[in-house]
Order: C-alpha cells, then structure tokens, then sequence
C-alpha cells in the first residue's frame, strides 16, 4: 500500500466514523420524502390549527385512498421498470362496469369482484401486448389511456350512473365511508393493502424478480426469470388495483363517472417518485408510496384551508414533484461520488 | 553489444527523436471511477514527428488516458498542455481545434449519414447565408478520399460500408481537420491483417509528415512496427516509458503485467473425465455463427477465440439460451431446448455474458441480490423466500469467492469491476453447472483480481465441470486452456492442443482463417 492509498484509506475510515447514523438516514432513500411530509405538515400544523384534529386527518385518508391504491399498483410497474399510463382510464372503465352492474341491479358481492376482474382484463390486455408482442409499453398504455377512456364514454353515452338508490350500493358505501368506532374502514384497508403488498415485494420471489428486471431486464432473464409472464403478472396487478380503485371512487361519489378526474394519473405517477421509487426500475417500495401519497394529500388539504385557489394545486405539486426526482438525483450522485473516493 | 549499437542507431535513424518539441504534455493525472481508481497521477509527453504507443493490460487505464486527452472526459485532477501552454478541454470539439482527433475502438460515425456528411461532421462548409454548401461539400469530400487513396464513394452511406472502409472513412475525417495528434485507440483490433498493414503504412507516412500519433494497443508486432516509445499503464499507474525498440518485447510485456507470466494464471494438470457437452451444428438463423460442432469432457478448459465478429460471442450466448439459434445440444445426453436461458440452465449450462454492465449486473441492488439471483428459485417455497437461508447461502459465497465488500447489504456499484466479476462467476458457480461458458471472464478487471478468476474456474473445472472459455485476449487463453478453438467469420475454423497453441498461429487463423493461413505464413517469412 501506498502513502498516498493510506493516507486515503485513513481519511475514508475516519469519515465513515464521523456520523454513522446521519448518513444512513441521509442515503434512505424514504428520507427526502419523510422530511418533506414533516415540514409541509408542520407548516400547515401551525398555521391551519384545524389541520391537526382527528376529522380532518381522517379525511386526507378517506379523499386519497382512490390515488393510493392506484399507486400501489403503479409502484408495482415502476419497479419492474415500466410505466402504466392507462391507469386512470382503467378506472373510469371499471367505475362504469360497477355502475351499470349496479343499476342493473346486480349485488354488490357479484359487482364489486366483476369490476374488479374487469379492471384486471384491461391489466391484461396491456401486459400482453407489451410482453408477448412486444410492444413499448410507453405506446401500448398510451393507446389503451385513450380506448379505456373512450369505452367509459361509449358504456353509458357519456352520461354518469347515479348508483345511491341501486340496491347494490349499501353495502359499497359501507365500506368506504363507513367506521368503526373512531377509525374510518378505509384506514384499515390501506393498511392492509400496504402490508401486503410490501410483503409481496420484500419477501417473495415474484417481488425479486421485480426488481432483478427494472435493475437489468438482460440479466433478470439470463439468470432464468421469465420476464414476459412476470410483465405480465405486473399490468395485471396495476389493472387489479385500478378495478380497486374505481369501487372506492364509486362509492365516494355515490356515482360513476365517465369523466376522468384529469391529474388523477398524474397524482398518482407524482407520488410514486417522490416516495422514492425510481423512474429507470429496479429502486422503490410501496411504503415511500404511502409517504407521496399523503405529501401530495397534506398540500392539497392545507391549500384548502387556508383557502387558497385549487387552481394552484397543480402548480404546487407539480413543482414538487420534480423537485423531489432532482433531490433523489442528487443524493445518488453524492453516493457515487463518496464510493468513487472510497474506492 | 554489437547487437545493442544496431539498434540504437536504428532508432537514431527514425525520424523522431525524442528531441522534437513537445506538442501534449499531460501531468498528473488523476481519475476515479465509482469503485475504481483508473488513472493515479499520471505525466506523459507526446512529441509531434512520433509514434507514441500506450500499452498495459485491459483495465490499466489506457482509454481512459487516451479519452482524457481527446476532450472526452474531464480528469479529477491534472493538468494538459499543448505547445506548452495549459489548456481545459471541456468538450472533444475543444479538442478538435486543438488538432487533437481520436480514433477509438467503437468508431463514431453516423450510420445513416453519407460517407462526406461523416467527414466533415461538426464542421459542414456552408454558404454565405449559413445553409450548407453541399456541393463544396461534395469537392472536398472527394478530393480528401483520392489524397488518402480510398476507394469509396462519398455518396455512400456509412452504415452500408463494411468495418474496414468505415475505419478509413474515420481516418480521412481525422485528417481533413487537420489533426496534430492522432489518438488510435485499439483502432486495429477490428481489422484484418492486410488492413492492419495498409493502417500502419498510414500511421508511418503521417509520422513522418510530422504528425503526433498516440497509438494505444497491446499488439506487441504493431508497437515494434511504428512506435519509437512506449508508455506501461498498470491498475491505473504509470509503469514506465521507454525507448524502443532498444526494450525488448519480453521486458515490454513484463511491465505490463508485472510478474511472471507462468505462476500468474496457476495452470494446473486436471485430469479430463467423460464428456459431458455435446454440440453439433449449432448456429444462428442470421447466419453469425454458422453451423458450429464441439464436445467438452469434465474437467476440460477449453478456449474460444476470434476477432470481434467472428461469433464467438454468440457461441456463448447461444450456448446460454440467450439468442435465438438452431442445432443440437447434449448436456450428460439429454438434449437441451435452444434459445430459452431457463431451459439452458435447468440442463446445467452456466453462461457468464461478456458485458458485465449491461447483462449481468443489477448495479442499483445489493451485493446479495446480485448473488442470490442466480439461485433465487431454490431459496423459496410456495413463492414465498427464505431470507434467512439467503442470507446465510450469501455470506459463505462471499466468503468462498473471497469478495472483498463491506457486507452482504452494501450496493454491488460499491464493489470493483474485480469483485463484481467474482460475483457473477460466483452466482453462476453456485449452482454447481455441468458446463461453463465464460464469456470475457477478465475483461476490465485488474492484474490481481484476474489470477483469482483463474483460480475459481479452474477449482469448477477440477470440480467436474466443462469448461468453455470465451477471450479476446490470447494470453490467458494460452494460460488456461487445454485447447483452444479458434472462429473465424462465424465457424470453428482451427483447434489447436496446449501443446501446438502459440498466439501467432492462433492469431492467423483468426485474421485470415485456416485455409489462408500457409500463405500468411510464408509472407511473414518473407518480411524477414
């Protein structure tokens, strides 16, 4: 060894002994987010004293539950290095299924897992063509974006379905709206759903491979993963929770609506990456996920209690949004640096 | 001593003595990679009227010299002068007006632009209300080809021309920007023989029309050919430079690796058993590796090589599933489905691909996922992983592979190119393949790291395994392998025993092929 590599290996050693800890937390990748969501939440806190009461919380839970669990089936396709921009069509799609369903007078036991299924078979479609007749998927989900939405418009002639009086709609409403004691049933939803799918992603091979293939698709498939089935597997879950997603919107809105809620895709990919989920694949968790969703929930909720305009929301969250990517950029960058030396 | 006078005087009579002005000096050098160190305080002069080679082993920091000096890449520290003064290349067309042009391994042209177009890149004549000027265009494309003697419309378009023409195509580019420095890195490693010669006639005319050439390459015949002096890289690190051709090629190539050859690739006697691969006819629908035999007995290590084309990446690759092909293969008698990598590696066929980047590392994830990719099927049930056992299976392969990181949790992109290559060795190891294919298995990894691998390859072929080792470097083909065959235009055209393999005989037939090899033979007698 070397004066020189000494002296380096000296340095590097003391720098890594300085601040152990504060390093960790400042390469986690759920920082950035975590600290944002304190910041903005204590800003709000302060200002907004009726932020900070059990109701209104409650109510950024129940208003982002429909963009959360889109979310968690985008982080999904992110994950494994894709994008799924059909998503919010998929879900005007599936709303309608249920609607029409519901009208028809269907029960909610036979409704509920029809739309489901159905958001599923568009997951399908989409995961198909991208994997088996190769298609980008960038093309593929923006070409079924624009035929989900189209068949929301054609299901009922462009008109919304008002499903309150359909019988089928009780026990929906129940479960959306509903609690139990002080805890709204879609919190423990939520919970559940974050479980599982973090589960899914940390403790199974199937998640593995998800991110084998958005770190190197070349590699995942020469070390025996099949890429195509597991693609697939992956818009079928995006289109599973989009058929999730479409019955909690109903039951919100005590309708269904042809027309999509125009930045709910945007939200929703907005809240994905600035939980740390990485835009090139292979980086991510569903828990960061959570962490976007009511970062971008806590804005939207403060800049409407102050009563600022909801014209600005966009601006503010789009803002946000890149600035967040930037911030994960950067601190990437700073870790390869610090490699770099230490090497 | 009469012998040592010769020479000198020999180098005398060539025209650049190293008393001709310096025309890039750079001092001090320093450039870091993530997990590597490339370059470590580096000074070398380049004198105008000379052919300076740059040599070292793969990995030793040559291209990333070279690149430095072309205006491709910014060093961390350091210092470039030309004519004596101090000048910061932010870009390679900051390079460019310098006179500084480089020929690199992977030519820069534009494919689907025009042979003219191509030449004068970056730098279109044009009129005087700033559209170009095609037909001036078209006269001095013209006229710089028939200067330089290449027969090539400048009509045509690049990407139809085949490798050779395109490399002269970019040597008329460099030359029409009235280069002061020629950098040609690896320019040759692409060439037949006969356009090797007409290069190094070209580099030789240049020379001696004064032009600066920095020529990086690790062909010994080229370096004693034109070059009057010679830099050593080592892992990064300035060796030495020397005058030439008064240092010998033994001693050139003892700079290069630093120790004794025989004891660094540890070759061990391994006693063949039963064939355990069987492969006839194998080969690509495209035609890039045309219809190809070969056996391989359990503890055999024998080696592929060829120029790149030659298809003997995609032997590997077709060995390993990853491309589409035809033909039979047999692994302990049982056939294996072709074209599918699991179906290769449930057979027992292990393939290490030659791009660790790009096809086998997942560089955002951990050292551990990286190993237990390879296994991951077997570390869970029901779907469902055992992270225990995956953990535990990790650290005993961290330890038997003798990778040096942190911990298992760490980023692989932590790791050096070395370490990282014994990983994926490793993670294919651990599956105890009947078969190994090991495409560049060394490639860009340092001296120490290297001799490791040949350790872990021969420790599997000792294990029972057959070994298939694919290498565009002779040396460790020659160091490793009971025999050797060679491709040539996409077949298995000559196999040679340990006994009868040289690197010369194996390079002819990797130029020229095995039919041609008599008469390359014989000119080669005749330059004597």
């Amino acid at each position: 060894m070397t004066a020189v590599n000494l002296k380096e290996a000296v340095v590097a050693q003391h720098s890594r002994e300085a601040s152990p800890i504060l390093q960790q937390i400042l390469q986690n990748r759920y920082t950035g987010a975590l600290l944002s969501l304190l910041i903005v939440g204590t800003i709000v806190a302060v200002t907004q004293p009726v932020f900070l009461t059990w109701p209104n919380l409650m109510n950024i839970v129940k208003s982002n539950s429909v963009v959360f669990v889109l979310a968690v089936g985008a982080t999904f396709v992110v994950i494994a290095g894709a994008i799924d921009l059909s998503v919010a069509s998929a879900t005007a799609a599936c709303a309608m299924v249920l609607g029409l369903l519901l009208v028809a007078g269907a029960p909610a036991y036979a409704a509920i897992p029809a739309a489901v299924a159905f958001g599923a078979f568009l997951g399908a479609i989409n995961g198909t063509l991208i994997s088996y007749f190769k298609i980008s998927f960038f093309v593929v989900t923006l070409g079924s974006l624009s035929m989900f939405q189209s068949f929301a418009l054609i299901a009922n002639d462009g008109a919304s379905i008002s499903v309150f009086s359909s019988p089928g709609f009780a026990p929906i409403g129940a479960f959306v709206n509903g609690n139990i004691g002080p805890v709204p049933v879609m919190l423990i939803f939520d919970l559940a759903l974050l479980l599982i799918a973090g589960g899914v992603l940390r403790y199974t091979a199937f998640g593995r491979a998800l991110f084998a293939i958005g770190a190197n698709t070349e590699a995942a498939r020469l070390n025996g993963i099949d890429v195509k089935r597991m693609m697939l597997i992956v818009f079928i879950i995006a289109g599973l929770m989009a058929g999730l997603g479409s019955v909690i919107q109903v039951g919100r809105l005590t309708s269904a609506s042809a027309d999509i809620d125009p930045t709910l895709l945007l939200t929703v990919l907005a809240a994905v990456l600035i939980g740390g989920t990485a835009y090139t694949g292979g980086e991510g968790g569903v828990f960061g996920t959570m962490i976007g969703v009511l970062f971008l929930g806590v804005i939207q909720n403060g800049l409407t209690l102050s009563g600022v305009s909801s014209f600005w929301q966009g601006m503010v969250s789009g803002l946000i949004l890149i600035l967040a990517v930037w911030l994960g950029g950067l601190r990437q960058f700073m870790r390869r640096r610090k490699q770099a030396k230490v090497g | 001593m009469s012998e040592t006078v010769a020479r000198e005087s020999q180098a005398e009579a060539r025209p650049s003595d190293r008393g001709s002005p310096s025309l890039v000096r750079v001092e001090g050098i320093f450039k870091n990679f993530p997990g590597v160190r490339a370059l470590n305080d580096v000074s070398l002069t380049i004198r105008s009227g000379e052919v300076h080679a740059l040599t070292g082993e793969n990995g030793s920091g040559k291209s990333t010299l070279s690149r430095i000096i072309a205006g491709m890449m910014k060093p961390d520290e350091g210092r470039i002068f030309v004519d004596g003064k101090e000048c910061t290349f932010d870009s390679p067309s900051a390079a460019l007006g310098m006179g500084i042009v480089m020929i690199s391994q992977e030519l820069t042209l534009a494919p689907t632009l025009t042979v003219a177009e191509n030449i004068f890149l970056g730098r279109l004549p044009r009129t005087r209300l700033g559209i170009v000027d095609w037909s001036r265009l078209e006269a001095d494309a013209a006229s710089a080809l028939e200067r330089l003697d290449i027969h090539v419309s400048p009509h045509a378009r690049v990407g139809d021309l085949s490798v050779e023409l395109r490399q002269e195509v970019e040597i008329a580019r460099a030359l029409s920007a009235n280069a002061r420095l020629l950098i040609l890195d690896e320019a040759t490693s692409s060439l037949s023989e006969a356009a090797t010669a007409r290069l190094l006639e070209r580099v030789r005319q240049e020379r001696d029309a004064g032009m600066a050439i920095l020529m990086i390459t690790h062909r010994m015949p080229e370096i004693y050919e034109v070059a009057s002096v010679a830099t050593v890289l080592r892992d990064g690190n300035l060796v030495a430079t020397v005058p030439l051709p008064s240092t010998t090629e033994s001693q050139l190539v003892r700079l290069m690796v630093g120790r004794e050859i025989s004891d660094f690739y540890g070759k061990r006697s391994i006693q063949a058993g039963n064939q355990v691969i069987r492969i006839r006819d194998l080969h690509t629908p495209a035609g890039a590796l045309r219809p190809t035999s070969l056996d391989v007995r359990r503890g055999e290590i024998v080696g592929i090589a060829g120029l790149v084309g030659s298809g003997k990446s995609e032997f590997g690759l077709a060995l390993g599933g990853a491309i589409e092909c035809v033909g039979e293969v047999e692994v302990e008698g049982r056939p294996v489905r072709l074209g599918d990598p699991r179906s290769s590696i449930e057979a027992g066929i292990g393939l290490v691909p030659d791009d660790r980047k790009s096809s086998a590392l997942l560089l955002v994830r951990s050292v551990m996922e990286n190993f237990s990719l390879a296994w991951i099927d077997r570390l869970s049930r029901a779907g469902v992983l055992d992270t225990r056992r995956e953990r535990l299976d990790v650290q005993g392969a961290i330890k038997r592979y003798r990778v040096a990181t942190a911990s298992a949790g760490v980023s692989i992109a932590t790791l050096s190119g070395g370490n990282q290559q014994k990983v994926v060795l490793g993670r294919t190891f651990m599956r105890q393949p009947s078969v190994l294919v090991l495409s560049e298995p060394t490639r860009g990894i340092d001296i120490g790291a290297k001799s490791e691998i040949y350790r872990m390859l021969q420790d599997a072929a000792e294990g029972g395994a057959a070994v298939i080792v694919i290498s565009s470097e002779l040396p460790e083909l020659l160091g490793v392998c009971d025999r050797i065959a060679v491709f040539f235009e996409g077949r298995l055209e000559a196999e040679f025993g340990r006994d009868e393999a040289t690197e010369e005989a194996i390079a002819h037939v990797a130029v020229a092929g095995a039919r041609n090899k008599q008469r390359v033979v014989n000119r080669s007698e005749d330059r004597q």
